[in-house]
């Protein structure tokens, strides 16, 4: 059985359709599954971010150590970081940039587009030649637009109904065309870019490679690599129905390789851990058969 | 007359017999000349027989006298030895050991084990059980083993442990696999039979995860209790086996090939109860250790904690 075909099986057995892209950093050798087709970022959006913010505090645009005050009321909401406070906060640009990263703060994260634009994160993936790739929304306008579809006051009122698959089908925030969106085969590509040092000096991509290590979720890629010797890093992105996670794994030998996966589960639970989990075993198939050389 | 003052007068009696003089065995026996008499004639009184000749200036051993210092000097040396065979009991030079052994520590160990103890241990019985090392650290808790062979990983702080132990292990390969070293990751394709997870739950996932990390993730795997089986699972094709390095395949038509850099190994170690490091088990854990190599201190390779361990930087 081919690998494409074995991570294919992967994904149908946990009740997903996946789409993955898997390539050795170092090398160009790949492990392709619909690695083209045009994929919903969801938060993984916020790695384009990481990197326009890096950028434009080299060109002295933004100031990374300068402070920024986020109030309660006027803030995007979120279940996480500065989303999920009670009081008024305020903390330098790179922390943003570590909440952002780390628990995949809306609030911080949309404060950061709001420092460097969209039209600095969109150049970020064109100077890659990175034609999909297109940020379009910040968290606020995402929410804002399920609200919209489903005809409902508010996201307190959203929140029951997105679990219904008559509801999903309205929402605008699930179809790549009409929100922030790239290919697997895109996001392989600008993290690959990353780890090479190639998308800002040396440093700036050394302080993001390690932004996107200090994630907190154990449970999508990096469950595919229970390692103690291994790094994993990585962004994810959850909308209903869709679960993503784009990273890069590093072994002590010196391998590394970039994985993109994109998922999109049969069942319409907030909670399957298995279609979660499916994330990091796909991606273990993938750099095993990279690795197995 | 109770046992133990039966066995003080017969002391008395053999002072006075060796010494034929109520004053110097008074003396020896640091004790005054009256109550000495007294005694005697106290011991003559139980037995109803008359042991001395109390003339005026000697005292001689009747024939009755005579008779019983042979009994008494055989009663007492009984005694003395019984205060021996305590002592070592006590001490745990002497009577049982209840050892637990794993099933599949190879069969030249565990001979090597049972003859060695025997030189070295004469006076103590080894009592071996074949357990796993769940069934061991059920028995060493209720006490109904003194000491243990454990298989790493295991968790008991209450049990005191001897020198960490290594057997490496092989790669059972099915008839016509090509020979040389192997690589886990050489063996993608392949099922693998391994011993069941009940058995060691923390090992067997261990293992596997050792697998995983040098790119042998297995399809199947199929959980084996007995080597028969195993073997059988080998030797018809599609699936390989652990075994140990050091033991001889089991088949003329399978073979047992090294891995690069021996990246599975059992880990074992003789434990005891805390507190309960006796002679006897001392010398078992030192047979043991003789029998199996050393862990080596492997260098460490550089480990990477994941902010989901919430303790580290």
């Amino acid at each position: 059985m081919t690998i494409e075909k074995r991570v294919a099986e992967c994904f149908a057995d946990a009740g997903v359709t996946g789409w993955l892209h898997a390539r050795e950093i170092d090398g160009a050798r790949e492990v392709a599954v619909g690695a083209d087709t045009p994929v919903v970022l969801a938060s993984v959006f916020k790695l384009p971010l990481l990197v326009a913010v890096f950028r434009a505090a080299e060109t002295g645009e933004v100031d990374p150590a300068g402070r920024v005050t986020l109030d309660p009321g006027e803030r995007s909401g979120g279940p996480t970081g500065i989303g999920a406070m009670f009081d008024q906060v305020s903390m330098s640009v790179r922390d943003l940039a570590l909440l952002a990263m780390s628990v995949s703060d809306n609030a911080a994260a949309d404060a950061l587009v709001d420092l460097v634009g969209f039209e600095a994160i969109n150049h970020v993936t064109e100077s890659l030649g990175l034609t999909t790739t297109c940020v379009v929304q910040r968290s606020r306008e995402l929410t804002e637009s399920m609200v919209r579809d489903a005809g409902v006051a508010d996201a307190a009122e959203l929140a029951p109904l997105l679990t219904d698959r008559r509801v999903l089908r309205t929402l605008s925030a699930l179809r790549p065309e009409s929100t922030n969106r790239s290919t697997p085969r895109e996001m392989t590509a600008l993290l690959t870019a990353l780890w090479r040092d190639k998308v800002a000096s040396p440093e700036s991509c050394a302080a993001m490679r390690r932004l996107l290590g200090l994630q907190v979720w154990p449970h999508r890629l990096a469950s595919g690599f229970p390692f103690d010797d291994v790094r994993v890093a990585g962004k994810t992105g959850t909308l209903p129905t869709l679960r993503n996670e784009v990273g890069v794994v590093e072994y002590p030998d010196g391998g590394r390789y970039a994985v993109a996966a994109f998922t999109s589960s049969v069942r319409t639970s907030f909670t399957l851990p298995a279609a979660d989990a499916v994330i990091g075993t796909a991606a273990r198939l993938a750099v095993d058969h990279l690795r197995a050389g | 007359m109770l046992f133990v003052d039966l066995v003080r007068h017969l002391r008395y009696f053999l002072a006075v017999a060796e010494e034929l003089h109520f004053g110097r065995a008074a003396r020896r026996l640091h004790m005054s000349q009256p109550p000495l008499s007294q005694r005697i004639q106290r011991l003559e009184h139980e037995l109803g027989v008359r042991l001395f000749d109390r003339a005026a200036r000697q005292v001689r051993l009747t024939d009755a006298g005579a008779a019983l210092l042979v009994e008494a000097r055989e009663v007492l040396g009984r005694v003395d030895h019984l205060h021996t065979v305590a002592d070592r009991l006590r001490r745990g030079e002497a009577g049982v050991l209840r050892g637990g052994m794993l099933p599949d520590l190879p069969g030249d160990v565990v001979a090597s084990l049972v003859s060695e103890f025997r030189d070295r241990c004469p006076d103590v019985r080894l009592t071996l059980r074949e357990l796993t090392t769940a069934e061991q650290l059920r028995a060493l808790a209720d006490r109904t083993l003194d000491v243990g062979v454990l298989r790493h990983p295991f968790d008991a702080p209450w049990l005191d442990q001897g020198e960490v132990l290594s057997q490496p292990l092989g790669v059972l390969c099915p008839p016509g696999w090509p020979p040389g070293p192997l690589r886990l990751a050489d063996l993608a394709g392949q099922e693998l039979v391994i011993f069941p997870r009940t058995t060691a739950p923390a090992l067997h996932d261990e293992l596997l995860s050792t697998c995983a990390r040098h790119g042998f993730t297995p399809r199947v795997v199929h959980e084996a209790a007995t080597p028969g089986f195993a073997l059988g699972l080998v030797l018809a094709g599609g699936a390989v086996a652990l075994h140990h390095l050091d033991s001889p395949a089991p088949h003329p038509d399978v073979r047992c090939l090294p891995l690069v850099g021996a990246p599975l190994a059992w880990r074992t170690s003789p434990v005891w109860p805390r507190g309960k490091h006796t002679p006897a088990v001392a010398a078992f854990a030192e047979i043991l250790t003789a029998r199996l190599t050393p862990a080596e201190l492997a260098p460490r390779p550089p480990l990477h904690p994941r902010p989901t361990t919430e303790y580290l930087p």
